[in-house]
C-alpha cells in the first residue's frame, strides 16, 4: 500500500464523510439505491485514488498528465459530468410519468364525478 | 360527427366565461366541450362548470402541450370522430369553428386542419415581433420539415382521428404548436389551413413574452430539427413517433 501523505488523508476522509451520508439517506429511504450506485462509486474511486497515491501518480502520468492535481480535476469533473447526465435521464423520465399521471389522475377524476352527479340525480328522482 | 372541444385554460376565469356562452350558442349537433384546468389558481373549474362544460382539472401546471394533450386523450379514448382546440383567452370566435369543421366534409378530408389569421388579414394579427417570430417558424418548418402553413403558432385547430391517435401518444408539452406541425408531417397526416378570423385575448395575461418569447423561438427552432432528425432514424410501422 501508498504511504497516505497529510493532504490525501483529508481527501479521503471527506470521500468517506460523504459516502457516510449517503449511507444515512439511503438507510433513511430518502434517496434509492439504484439511483446512488452510480454516486457510490464515483466517491470510492476518488477514495481509493487518495488511499493509493503514488499507484494514482504512476496513471496519471501514463496519462499525460504532469501535474497530479490536473488529473484529480479531470477525473472529478468527467464524473460528475456522466452523474449529472444519468440525473437529467431520470428526472426526464420522472417529468414525463408524472404529465401522464396527472392527465390520467383528472380524466378518472371527472369521470367519478359524473358518476357521483348521475347517483345524485337517480336518488333524487 | 361527434365533435370534442378542448378549451386549455390557465387562470381564466374572466374570458372563460363569456367563451363558454359562445359555445353554447352554436348550432352543432353531437358536441361537447371540456375545459382542460391547467393547474389554475383562480376560479377557471368553478367558471367552466357553471358554463355547462366538462372540466378535467390538473392537479399540476403542465402547460399548454399537456393541457392540450388531456383533452386529445379524451377525445380519443371517447370515441370522438374530431376535436377542435380553442384557446381559454377567448382570441379564438367559437362562430368560426364551422370553418374549421367545413374542411372535414371534403372528399379526402385532412387529419389536421388549422385556423389561420393570416390568410383574410382581417380581425386581430398580433403583435409585428409575434408576426416576425412566426415568419421565422414557418421558414423552418418549410425548410426543414416540408411544411407549409402560413400561421403555425395557432392553436385554433381541428384533430380527426389519425391526428388523435397520433398526438394522443405523442405531444410536445411547452410551445406545442409549431413542433407538432413537424410532427404530424413526419407521421405522414396531411395537414389543410382554413381562414379565421382571431381577436384579442379577451381577459388574463399571455404566458409568452420578454425573455420567453426568445426561450420560445430558440426552442421551437431546435424542437423542430430534432422531430425531423429523429423521423430519418424512425423505423417504419410506427407512425405515431412514440418509443413503444
Amino acid at each position: 500500500m501508498d504511504q497516505i501523505g497529510e493532504n490525501y488523508l483529508v481527501f479521503a476522509i471527506a470521500c468517506l464523510v460523504l459516502a457516510l451520508v449517503m449511507m444515512r439517506l439511503l438507510l433513511r429511504e430518502r434517496i434509492t439505491l439504484q439511483g446512488s450506485m452510480s454516486y457510490l462509486a464515483f466517491l470510492a474511486v476518488i477514495g481509493l485514488m487518495a488511499v493509493f497515491p503514488k499507484t494514482t501518480t504512476m496513471v496519471a502520468n501514463r496519462l499525460g498528465f504532469t501535474l497530479m492535481s490536473n488529473f484529480l480535476f479531470c477525473t472529478a469533473i468527467a464524473a460528475l459530468a456522466i452523474l449529472h447526465l444519468r440525473a437529467l435521464v431520470t428526472l426526464s423520465k420522472v417529468q414525463l410519468r408524472t404529465v401522464v399521471l396527472t392527465q390520467e389522475l383528472a380524466m378518472l377524476q371527472e369521470k367519478l364525478d359524473r358518476v357521483a352527479a348521475d347517483q345524485t340525480q337517480r336518488r333524487s328522482a | 360527427m361527434r365533435v370534442l372541444i378542448v378549451v386549455p385554460a390557465y387562470n381564466e376565469q374572466e374570458a372563460l366565461g363569456g367563451l363558454l356562452a359562445e359555445i353554447r350558442a352554436l348550432d352543432i349537433a353531437q358536441l361537447e366541450t371540456v375545459v382542460v384546468d391547467d393547474g389554475s389558481s383562480d376560479r377557471t373549474a368553478d367558471v367552466a362548470r357553471a358554463g355547462g362544460a366538462r372540466v378535467l382539472r390538473l392537479c399540476g401546471n403542465l402547460g399548454i402541450g399537456g393541457a392540450v394533450q388531456s383533452g386529445l386523450r379524451l377525445a380519443e379514448r371517447e370515441g370522438f370522430d374530431c376535436a377542435v382546440q380553442i384557446d381559454g383567452d377567448g382570441q379564438h370566435p367559437p362562430a368560426e369553428l364551422h370553418r374549421l369543421l367545413e374542411a372535414m366534409h371534403a372528399d379526402d378530408p385532412p387529419d389536421l386542419v388549422v385556423g389561420t389569421r393570416y390568410r383574410d388579414k382581417a380581425g386581430f394579427r398580433s403583435t409585428m415581433m409575434r408576426r416576425i417570430g412566426s415568419w421565422w417558424l414557418r421558414v423552418i418548418l418549410r425548410f426543414i420539415a416540408r411544411v407549409r402553413v402560413s400561421d403555425p403558432t395557432s392553436g385554433f385547430r381541428l384533430y380527426g382521428t389519425r391526428a388523435l391517435r397520433l398526438f394522443s401518444a405523442v405531444y410536445p408539452y411547452d410551445f406545442p404548436e409549431p413542433e407538432s406541425l413537424a410532427l404530424a408531417r413526419v407521421a405522414g397526416l396531411r395537414t389543410a389551413e382554413v381562414a379565421v378570423t382571431m381577436r384579442e385575448r379577451q381577459g388574463g395575461t399571455s404566458s409568452i413574452g420578454g425573455f420567453s418569447a426568445m426561450y420560445y423561438m430558440l426552442k421551437v427552432t431546435i424542437a423542430v430539427v430534432l422531430t425531423y432528425v429523429r423521423a430519418l432514424g424512425r423505423k417504419p410501422g410506427n407512425p405515431d413517433g412514440s418509443n413503444r
